[in-house]
């Protein structure tokens, strides 16, 4: 059964066994199911403010919760599910064995990619039905108890809440590149976590600095600001839970816009990832 | 046999290779104008001390380091290549493999990225995982195995796309007698199968059983290269092993030799080799993966 010689093609199916072999790392780490857990506890906590019995405000108290779990839960997993699903190929040496067969370092880059954000589909795609479970529960309850605080029926937009949790997994996307970048390079776990938290900051805050240095700067700090906004993704762009318990409801346009940025800056930080690896002596 | 005899598997030409060890370019060089040829269908020992460039070589030729000087090329395609590792097997030094995964998962996975047929997928990976002797343990976690087990299941994966070159780096490190003695059985199964096999290892004697062909490197060169029987061989002089005899007959026999302008130089008791009597006396419990 010798294997034929000549070129050899870049496969989609080497990439997707590594994805799958990321994945099946990822869920059999204690880390994970120890986040997801966390998430889904506290997710679940918000169900307690019922006792409150705000009326529709209690609604969007439950949704802003529920939502900030799933960003600093999903934020903390991604970092480190990312940095350790890459790191733990170099510190034990799997790393060799896989590229000393026939496959590209493309391949093991964005598999590695792909089954970190399986993963990252996964804890979204949970996290998002419970809380939409937890809200359509106390939203049919309220209903029931306060009429008069619903004329125009449902507030909460469910189908806004499934796209806001899918444009939360593309900016763990974006993240988790982010992180894989910063691997690429870096010789130790540590310092691509720290490197990778440092980083998602500036993407949450980059827009303060554009909307102060736009004003008062000089043109060409102004420049360097604008540049500096384009390199450093806009996390605040995927922000858009106000708009799914207020009954004010997403924009399709902007929803898919937001959707294509983040897999713009995939591609783009990917990309870069693919050629930092590339010349890593492993 | 000459190498240049044969087909060559592995072509090392002008192979130099430093690391730099800070940013005011010093540098470490690892591999030194290394000139190496390793012909098709033979059985080669890469031997030297630690540090002395072994793993660095092969490291080039399995295209995970850049040369920084020369070339490298397996089967004719430069080592950098992908399609130069089509044709590789690698067993790493103490190796680890994915520990959450079964011995057949851990098979079947190598054996989808070096793209074995569907449909010969199970057959092939039970075929090899039977050849290393770990069919007993194919569905148990590979973090639970021993280092001798996971040598076989390391084996295992390197074989599993039948490729025509294997390269074992310290096979039989931390492993004990028994299992080293079955990896050497493998290697010359391998070598029977018509394979190429390159081996580095610290167990001189296990080279010397199992190698048509050896070069030794230190500190990054090559200091010496041949065939195993030519190197060690002494071919102006032979042994004689036969049943004790009297001092009488000996007597006799030294007579013999010397109307006939030969010497009797020594007279000894032969030895069994240590490592030949521990495998004889000690049961192989690991087999079939009763640990």
């Amino acid at each position: 059964m010798g294997m034929t010689t000549g070129g050899v093609p870049f496969s989609l199916t080497r990439l997707l066994i590594v994805a799958g072999n990321t994945f099946t790392e990822a869920v059999r780490q204690k880390l994970f199911n120890f986040l997801l857990l966390l998430a889904v506890a506290l997710v679940a906590s918000a169900q307690f403010f019922r006792e409150f019995n705000f009326g529709s405000s209690e609604l969007k108290f439950i949704s802003d919760f529920g939502l900030g779990a799933m960003v600093f839960f999903g934020s903390t997993l991604t970092i480190a599910a990312t940095a350790q699903l890459f790191f733990s190929e170099i510190e034990n040496r799997t790393a060799l064995t896989i590229l000393a067969k026939p496959i590209w370092r493309t391949e093991f880059i964005f598999g590695k990619f792909l089954g970190v954000f399986a993963v990252l589909g996964v804890f979204c795609a949970l996290t998002t039905l419970l809380l939409a479970g937890l809200l359509c529960s106390r939203e049919n309850s309220l209903m029931a108890l306060h009429p008069d605080a619903f004329p125009g029926g449902r507030i909460i937009h469910y189908g806004d809440l499934m796209a806001m949790g899918m444009l939360q997994w593309l900016k763990f996307g974006v993240l988790a590149a982010i992180t894989l970048l910063i691997a690429s390079f870096s010789n130790t776990n540590l310092y691509t976590v720290v490197m990778s938290f440092f980083m998602l900051v500036i993407c949450h805050l980059q827009y303060l600095a554009h909307d102060t240095y736009a004003q008062v700067a000089s043109l060409p700090l102004r420049l360097l600001v604008r540049l500096l906004g384009y390199v450093f993704p806009n996390f605040q762009v995927f922000n858009l839970a106000d708009q799914v318990a207020t009954g004010v409801g997403l924009d399709a346009g902007v929803v898919l816009r937001v959707a294509g940025y983040a897999l713009a800056y995939i591609a783009v930080i990917g990309g870069l990832a693919v050629y930092s690896f590339r010349n890593r002596e492993i | 046999m000459t190498p240049s005899a044969s087909p060559v598997a592995i072509e090392i030409r002008g192979l130099t290779k430093d690391f730099p060890l800070n940013l005011r370019g010093i540098k470490l060089r690892a591999v030194e104008n290394l000139t190496l040829s390793v012909p098709e269908g033979r059985v080669f020992g890469l031997l030297g001390p630690n540090g002395s460039g072994k793993s660095t070589t092969i490291k080039i030729i399995l295209g995970l380091l850049e040369p920084t000087v020369g070339e490298c090329r397996v089967f004719g395609v430069p080592s950098g290549r992908v399609d130069s590792r089509l044709n590789v097997g690698y067993l790493p030094e103490a190796p680890y493999f994915y520990r959450y995964l079964s011995g057949t998962e851990l098979v079947r996975f190598y054996a989808r990225i070096c793209g074995v047929p569907r449909k010969r997928l199970d057959d092939r990976v039970k075929e090899v995982i039977d050849w290393v002797g770990l069919s007993g343990a194919a569905q148990r976690r590979v973090g639970t195995y021993s280092k001798g087990m996971l040598q076989r299941i390391g084996l295992a994966q390197a074989l599993v796309h039948d490729p025509r070159l294997i390269i074992l780096d310290e096979p039989t490190a931390g492993v004990d007698p028994v299992g080293s003695a079955e990896i050497s059985e493998l290697i010359l199964k391998l070598k029977a199968q018509g394979k190429t096999v390159l081996i580095t290892s610290h167990l001189l004697a296990q080279i010397e059983d199992v190698c048509d062909r050896v070069a030794i490197l230190d500190r990054g060169k090559l200091i010496l290269e041949g065939d195993v029987n030519e190197l060690v061989g002494q071919r102006d002089r032979q042994a004689l092993i036969v049943d004790p005899l009297s001092p009488e007959h000996l007597d006799e026999l030294r007579g013999w030799l010397a109307s006939r302008g030969h010497a009797l130089n020594a007279v000894e008791q032969p030895r069994a080799r240590l490592d030949q009597l521990f495998i004889s006396r000690v049961s192989r419990s690991e087999k079939g993966g009763q640990k």
